[in-house]
């Protein structure tokens, strides 16, 4: 009965998701094989051959083989560090640290990369000057504009997504195989490698994965930093092939699209692979959990010194580069002379812009309905993908990474194409459809890796005793994984309130977001206003964090 | 799975049913048979900073105007999708010559002519296509940083060694208007192709910092990270007080024209009518120019920067997306 219930419900997911994720796909399949500007058209390969037979294409692939592992890599190193510490040590300041984690997920990536930029460019960049009075050097020590400078800023960018979903499989480990592991004399760091990373797993790929597949289709760092490094990745090069001439052809973007959308899907099988006998990363069984605090001893001051450095420097440094690029009237090196100039008049325009006040309000919408709609969505299929772990769930994984895998730049496009023959077309739902679809990794990755970690008996104790699907999953699934359900509904939240690559293509007069808006400054080179808009969108993506964290935490089961 | 496949067909059902209450038509078709004028009109453009006359117009008319920006980039294939569904929101579009000529070809423009295109020179009457301005290109530069002696007095001065690292340029591979500007120099400054395959290679030489586009040019120049690049002037209007300056080059100065049409379609056309009459108007190119730093093509209207009168200022030839890719594959082998 139970079966046929699993099967039933996986089966309905997969009619969803297919309605919501292949039919822009499909749009961009064909575009990729049709002549001419529309995207139907006659059958060709030639946009295939004209774009996988560039010569430059080899670097352009070792270029983006570097930034995406290297972002990816250091993104995962960094979220383990800091979920371990925040999770479970006795480290001060948890909750901000908690919340400073998730920041870079708030800020425009191009406000962002641009932060960078006045920081660490070769020329004048205020970490560089500062470091060569420093050091009395006659050249800046580093440079933003190299792979490096690149990896380190989308490495930041993707932390929140890292964070997010190795955070709540940290909250629900189970100490006991810790303490296990001491009593047979293992050390601190013995255990963390033999038993406490082995174990998380599923979250350490699950986290790398998804960075790969955001670095892969990341736009803004490569254009910022990496144009003027003339760094190139594959993003840039889908640019300069819609951007060359004035007739973009969306079909060759579909066309680089597909070899990343083949990269993604394949990362998904690999990653069912490696964790295919589920229930060796469970830690909440019927016998009961319980997370246990590790006491940093010693160890704590020098931690929290390096937590707070590490903050400031990555995450703190670039915030208070855009509230100063808010307050001073043109793009200016901090001098006395700059904070002579400062003023309001940057936050004064943008709080009397109706179309400013529109976005905020329609951001707000698509944040907080859309990253709702999207976590329940998410909590049924991430269901599906743990616990019937069948062919047909592994489909449902695949189509749940279908959009997300496909650079931003092109998405948007299959999504027109797809919205244009139906009434949706230009209103604020085919937005939030088209972001749900699109990021519903988001919130399907934090709560499948929290999922693997309740035991089967769980649910199974609950079915004896007969309640339904929903009941079990009401009454106990659902309490035990709060910290997944908050981890999507923010990362989620957050990205709707920032989102572009999808409304740049499907706003229009009415339906204006925070970031279109945020763009048209940016293509004005209004970067004053663009800042005090972005510092508005970051104050409102810090409230819904909190909000979330503080449901989270009375909907939370009590282990005592 | 019937409870399965009934769920689904009421999911289907309630995303068709929102989607046709939400965003449905407009009824406005009674009004345009009527010849009466409608309430609002709606603009796709690729220029940029252009709220001073939207809110001119709709405060002198009582016509609401929205704007919804398009990057020329996705201009075409964007207007050729909602025109080939029959959803084409845009009563008047605004964008660079060769962009209007296509879509013209395609059907999408309307034959409207303005009355106000009459003070306009011959060359921006198109049949529907109204050219009023050029999208002018010259040497902007940091006026804190760079002495007078040493701002350049023709392009060629920008191969000296001395701006060594210190330009900012869009990416001449791929910038279809910076492509279509150094071709503009061959064809309307340099004497001999030899000169200027010279001052592609000095220029090259003095390794340029590419952006996107032109619109991150300024801002290096303004912090001093850069101290000139390849830009607009009209970035000396819009970002005042930032320290800019055009170097007042002997050769002219060039640019793509910018050109305003109707839709053929337009879903509220008396509108759109009243609203490129009162674009062509002397009224609205003056705040054009004198709030936007444009270069407008009417008479004796020009941006507020010093010596703008007196420059030379010339529309560059159209280049077709073949030539644009032939050129940005030359300049990508000379600049990379």
């Amino acid at each position: 009965m139970a079966k046929v219930r699993h099967t039933n419900l996986t089966y309905l997911l997969i009619g969803i998701l297919a309605l919501l994720t292949l039919a822009p796909i499909v749009m961009l399949v064909i575009g990729s094989f049709s002549e001419g500007l529309r995207n139907v058209g006659k059958f060709t390969f030639e946009k295939y051959i004209s774009v996988y037979s560039d010569p430059g294409l080899v670097d352009i692939l070792g270029n983006t083989v570097m930034f995406v592992v290297g972002a990816a890599l250091f993104s995962t190193i960094l979220a383990l560090f800091l979920a371990y510490l925040n999770n479970r040590t006795n480290i001060p300041w948890k909750f901000s640290f908690k919340v400073l984690s998730v920041v870079p997920m708030m800020i425009p990536h191009v406000l962002f990369s641009v932060s960078w930029a006045l920081l660490l460019n070769p020329s004048n960049g205020i970490l560089n000057l500062w470091l060569q009075q420093l050091f009395n050097l006659s050249n800046a020590p580093l440079n933003i504009y190299s792979i490096p400078g690149m990896i380190l800023v989308e490495g930041l960018l993707d932390l929140p997504i890292a964070y997010l979903i190795i955070s709540p499989a940290m909250a629900s480990f189970d100490v006991s195989l810790e303490e296990s592991s001491k009593v047979f004399g293992g050390g601190n760091l013995k255990t963390l490698f033999k038993i406490t990373l082995p174990v998380l797993r599923p979250a350490i790929l699950a986290a790398f994965i998804l960075c790969v597949v955001r670095c892969l289709a990341s736009f803004a760092v490569p254009s910022v930093l990496g144009m003027p490094g003339r760094v190139y990745v594959l993003s840039t090069y889908i640019y300069r092939t819609v951007n060359t001439g004035f007739i973009a052809d969306y079909g060759k973007a579909a066309a680089i699209g597909m070899s990343i959308l083949v990269v993604s899907i394949s990362l998904i099988y690999v990653y069912r692979y490696m964790t295919r006998s589920s229930e060796k990363y469970v830690t909440v069984s019927s016998r009961g959990f319980k997370p246990v605090v590790i006491e940093l001893k010693k160890a704590k001051i020098p931690l929290f010194i390096v937590v707070v450095l590490i903050s400031f420097i990555l995450i703190v440094l670039p915030v208070l580069v855009l509230l100063y690029t808010s307050l001073v009237p043109y793009s200016m090196v901090p001098s006395a002379k700059a904070f002579s100039m400062m003023d309001l008049n940057h936050w004064k325009t943008v709080l009397a812009d109706p179309i400013s006040l529109l976005s905020l309000k329609n951001s707000l919408f698509l944040g907080v309905v859309g990253a709702t709609l999207g976590t329940l969505l998410s909590l049924f299929i991430a269901y599906v993908i743990v616990k019937v772990k069948t062919r047909t769930a592994g489909i449902l994984e695949a189509l749940s990474f279908l959009s997300f895998s496909f650079p931003g730049i092109v998405i948007g496009i299959g999504f027109m194409w797809f919205f244009i023959k139906t009434p949706l077309y230009a209103t604020i739902w085919a937005l939030l459809i088209g972001y749900v679809a699109t990021y519903l990794p988001y919130g399907i990755r934090p709560m499948t890796s929290a999922f693997v970690q309740i035991h089967s008996h769980l649910e199974e104790s609950s079915a004896v005793c007969g309640a339904s699907l929903l009941t079990t999953m009401r009454r106990i699934v659902i309490p035990l994984l709060v910290p997944g359900i908050v981890s999507g509904w923010v990362l989620m939240a957050t990205m709707f309130l920032r989102e572009l690559s999808l409304s740049v293509v499907l706003s229009r007069p009415g339906t204006e977001v925070l970031a279109v808006q945020i763009l048209r400054f940016s293509e004005d080179g209004l970067w004053g206003r663009l800042s005090a808009l972005g510092i508005i969108m970051i104050f409102f993506s810090t409230l819904l964090v909190i909000l979330a964290n503080i449901l989270g935490n009375r909907f939370k089961p009590a282990h005592d | 799975m019937k409870r399965t496949q009934r769920f689904g067909v009421c999911v289907l059902v309630l995303l068709f049913v929102v989607g046709t209450v939400f965003g449905a038509g407009s009824s406005e078709k009674a009004v345009v048979d009527s010849g009466a004028m409608e309430d609002k009109v709606t603009m796709y453009a690729s220029i940029t900073a252009i709220e001073p006359i939207i809110e001119a117009f709709s405060e002198k008319t009582g016509i609401v105007a929205e704007n919804t920006r398009l990057s020329t980039s996705r201009f075409v294939s964007t207007v050729l999708t909602e025109f080939g569904a029959g959803k084409l929101m845009a009563d008047v579009l605004q964008g660079p010559l060769p962009v209007m000529e296509i879509l013209k070809e395609q059907g999408v423009i309307s034959d409207y002519v303005s009355p106000a295109i009459e003070n306009y020179p011959d060359w921006a009457k198109r049949d529907g296509i109204h050219l009023f301005g050029i999208e002018y290109v010259a040497l902007i530069y940091n006026k804190d940083l760079v002495a007078p002696a040493d701002v350049p007095k023709r392009y060629e001065d920008l191969c000296d060694p001395k701006w060594n690292n210190q330009i900012v340029m869009a990416n001449p591979a791929s910038h279809a208007t910076t492509i279509s500007w150094l071709v503009g120099l061959k064809e309307n400054v340099f004497e001999t192709e030899q000169q200027w395959y010279d001052f592609l290679h000095g220029l090259a030489a003095n390794n340029p910092m590419f952006v996107a586009s032109f619109s991150p040019t300024p801002a290096p120049i303004e912090s001093g990270e850069k101290l000139i690049g390849i830009s607009m002037p009209k970035y000396i209007v819009t970002k005042a007080p930032a320290p800019l300056a055009w170097a007042q080059v002997e050769q002219p100065l060039m640019g793509s024209p910018r050109a305003i049409a109707i839709t053929a379609d337009a879903p509220h056309p008396n509108a759109a009518k009243a609203f490129v009459d009162y674009w062509l108007s002397s009224e609205a190119m003056s705040l054009l120019a004198e709030e936007v730093g444009e270069y407008v093509l009417t008479s004796g209207v020009y941006p507020p920067i010093d010596g703008i009168e007196n420059a030379e200022v010339i529309p560059i030839r159209e280049l077709s997306d073949d030539e644009l890719v032939k050129w940005g594959a030359e300049f990508e082998k000379i600049f990379e």
